[in-house]
């Protein structure tokens, strides 16, 4: 099973928790990034763990960077963290590039995409593309043929058009129109955009399972100081249901990116991320309405801290893929393994896949 | 709160391996009448084929028959046959719950009795805990043991005891004192459900089957002997038994047949985009339970209590159980029909007759509720 350094845990926990304070996630929502945050949370080298060394990232494993994910969600911190490291640090590294030193971005590939290359130039537009007006690099993934391509483009080269999520997190749309890019590479071997919206959705699942986390725990805090009818309300039964069902969904949540986690160290883990992000937007939908069903009108404030991370879930539960593309996913999948095999994918996920593939195969010559 | 994220490893991945060869072998589809996971029929003689493989009282001493074996293994043995549907009904009690509290907390005597036995897939169990006027609220039962020459006189009723007619020893939560607080005075005793005094009445279940009971307690003679452990410990037997109990697949695989076996006879689900959804999520559903049941199974064999954890499982589990069959009856064309010649149709029809129990069984959703609640606030 893969472990995690501890020193990254509690680096991560020291900074994130230092760095994104109340006021801090605030002034980062106002101005749309955190100039002051990025620069003591790139001082630790977290936003690059995972990517080897020698293309410029800070080394360690994916369970590392997972790990500073989850706590970053536990902390609602506002900044790209997965766009820099495990998403754009590894399509540069694995096509050969070096990082530029600052911060980057990727381009999520949404459905209304239409970037291309022209004689090695960019053209076209990426929507909601995060912290694009920030960073130092945005990277696009382009379709081949023959290979896909990553390009790093420099963002004084487009047009940024201001946008934002829910939580009021950037979410830019970029227009390139003739940009020449700063590099361009194939890309790596087995990257291509669905790895990379696989990869996308590891990295929000890692967050949204930190966001709940925090959202129990805040539920919990509350109701046992908000006293009414002479008592705190969370001794009333109907209260108590808010708190188990927010803890289940945590404790689901955590558990299916623990095991996504420990499938990707042994190879392409489709199922398990697929299954584990599904899980986690139905998470986000049913803790958030816990959370704010048993904090009452508080929580529905701008001065009260929950919609941090409900917003943040509300955000993330839509991106890189939702619940119900998920589950059109896992049911293919479920379909392939067929009635008398269904099973064995619930217990063997990715492994069973693989083998059915290769049997396929051999079959096939 | 505590689950730790855990895999199976080879040994125990081989042990899978062998019981689905087993399975396939000795129980074919299509040769037997499938249950709905742990509601699977009696049938001594299968049972006693599992335990020739040791796969029955796998958790319990190897000294008196059992095999000592971590109770991740178990999980991987209740795990194939539930999903099978196996008829594990003669056993599953025994093996589940009354073995394993017999080796924690029974008399060396009462272990040579009872365990032996138990392994052989022979003894079979039912449990008696509720009462007429007492479900949820178990501290207040008033089934009463009186100090008699050499045992204990007993009398009153236990009711939803499930299979109480065919099994053969009730372990039965009485009072046998009256402590300061009513928690004290609570023992557990092995009632003879053939002794004389004992009668067991059924009370038919909504979908026609007597398996469910009421035993009635005149003056049944218990010897000292069947005491289960220290007189007065059985509020405390309780609690340890419920997280073998509560923790397991038996709470998630209530309905997982019935969406393995329309997808088998209904090829034609495989193009409708809005069945494979359900599907995708069913499975993903399942997956995620698996893991947190399993790293119960891991967290025991550590040798911890997981009670909190496993009420927390079992809550969302059951509700679980409920959704995906009320999910799937949307892809059913018409009402299923109990003595339909599909076994799906069958399946269903059972399921949505006996579903509202999954989640009363074994501990209301509501004191679960209370349970974890208690757990997180602490």
């Amino acid at each position: 099973m893969s472990s995690v350094d501890p020193l990254v845990s509690e680096t991560a926990a020291r900074v994130f928790g230092d760095q994104a304070t109340f006021s801090a996630i605030e002034q980062a929502e106002a101005d749309g990034w955190a100039p002051a945050m990025w620069e003591s949370v790139a001082g630790t080298g977290l936003p690059w763990v995972s990517v080897p060394a020698a293309a410029g990232g800070s080394g360690g494993t994916l369970a590392d960077a997972v790990e500073i994910l989850r706590i970053a969600g536990r902390h609602g911190v506002p900044l790209p963290l997965a766009e820099t490291g495990i998403l754009g640090g590894w399509l540069l590294a694995g096509a050969g590039l070096q990082l530029p030193s600052g911060p980057l971005t990727v381009a999520p590939n949404t459905p209304a995409d239409t970037v291309e290359l022209r004689d090695a130039k960019v053209w076209g537009h990426a929507h909601r593309v995060p912290w694009a007006r920030a960073v130092d690099g945005i990277i696009v993934l382009l379709d081949g043929p023959p290979r896909p391509m990553v390009v790093l483009v420099d963002p004084a080269d487009v047009r940024i058009e201001h946008a934002v999520n829910l939580a009021g997190e950037p979410r830019d749309t970029v227009h390139f129109d003739d940009a020449i890019p700063l590099a361009l590479a194939p890309a790596g071997p087995g990257v291509d955009a669905d790895a990379l919206r696989d990869r996308g959705a590891l990295a929000r699942t890692a967050t949204m399972a930190g966001a709940l986390e925090r959202l129990a725990e805040l539920t919990l805090e509350y109701t046992a100081s908000r006293r009414q009818f002479g008592r705190a309300v969370a001794e009333f039964q109907a209260v108590q249901a808010h708190l188990v069902h927010g803890a289940q969904q945590r404790e689901l949540v955590a558990l299916a990116l623990a095991a996504a986690v420990d499938a990707s160290t042994r190879g392409p883990a489709r199922f398990e991320i697929a299954a584990a992000k599904l899980l986690a937007d139905r998470a986000a939908t049913e803790a958030t309405r816990h959370a704010h069903q048993a904090h009452g009108a508080i929580g529905m404030t701008r001065e009260y801290p929950l919609h941090h991370f409900t917003r943040r879930l509300w955000s993330w539960r839509a991106e890189c893929g939702t619940e119900r593309a998920w589950a059109r996913e896992v049911g293919t999948m479920a379909l392939t393994a067929g009635a008398d095999r269904l099973y064995e994918l619930i217990t063997g996920g990715s492994d069973l896949l693989d083998s059915l593939a290769a049997d396929g195969g051999r079959a096939h010559t | 709160m505590r689950f730790e994220f855990t895999v199976l490893d080879d040994h125990e991945r081989a042990l899978q391996a062998e019981v689905r060869a087993f399975l396939g072998d000795v129980l074919p589809r299509g040769s037997f009448e499938p249950g709905l996971g742990m509601a699977g029929r009696k049938d001594p003689a299968f049972s006693q084929a599992l335990a020739a493989r040791g796969w029955v009282g796998m958790s319990l001493p190897r000294d008196y028959g059992g095999g000592d074996r971590p109770a991740v293994e178990r999980f991987v043995v209740a795990e194939e046959l539930l999903r099978w549907g196996a008829p594990v009904g003669h056993h599953w009690i025994a093996d589940r719950q009354s073995g394993p509290l017999l080796a924690k907390v029974g008399t060396p005597e009462q272990k040579a009795r009872f365990l032996p036995a138990i392994c052989r897939g022979e003894l079979s169990f039912c449990i008696g805990m509720s009462e007429p006027d007492s479900g949820s609220d178990l501290a207040s039962v008033v089934t009463r043991a009186v100090r008699a020459e050499g045992g204990w006189v007993v009398n009153g009723t236990k009711v939803w005891t499930t299979g109480a007619h065919e099994h053969d020893w009730m372990m039965a939560l009485v009072r046998t004192s009256d402590g300061r607080d009513r928690h004290e005075g609570l023992s557990q005793l092995l009632v003879d459900l053939r002794a004389p005094g004992v009668e067991v009445r059924p009370i038919p279940f909504l979908d026609g089957t007597s398996d469910f009971n009421e035993v009635v307690f005149q003056d049944v003679f218990v010897p000292d002997a069947d005491v289960v452990g220290p007189e007065g410990q059985g509020w405390r037997q309780i609690g340890q038994e419920l997280a073998f109990e509560r923790g397991g697949p038996d709470r998630w695989l209530s309905t997982y047949l019935v969406l393995e076996q329309l997808l088998r006879e209904q090829p034609a689900l495989a193009t409708d985009p809005t069945f494979g959804e359900l599907l995708g999520a069913a499975v993903a559903q399942f997956w995620g339970l698996r893991q947190l049941s399993l790293s119960i199974a891991r967290t025991i064999d550590r040798g911890e209590q997981p009670a909190v954890e496993a009420a927390l499982v079992k809550e969302m589990a059951t509700r679980f159980e409920q959704d995906l069959l009320e999910a799937v009856l949307g892809f059913v064309q018409s009402e299923p029909a109990p003595g339909s010649g599909s076994l799906a149709e069958r399946l269903l029809a059972t399921a949505v007759l006996t579903a509202p129990s999954f989640t009363i069984r074994g501990g209301t959703i509501e004191i679960l509720r209370t349970i974890v609640a208690k757990g997180l606030r602490a």
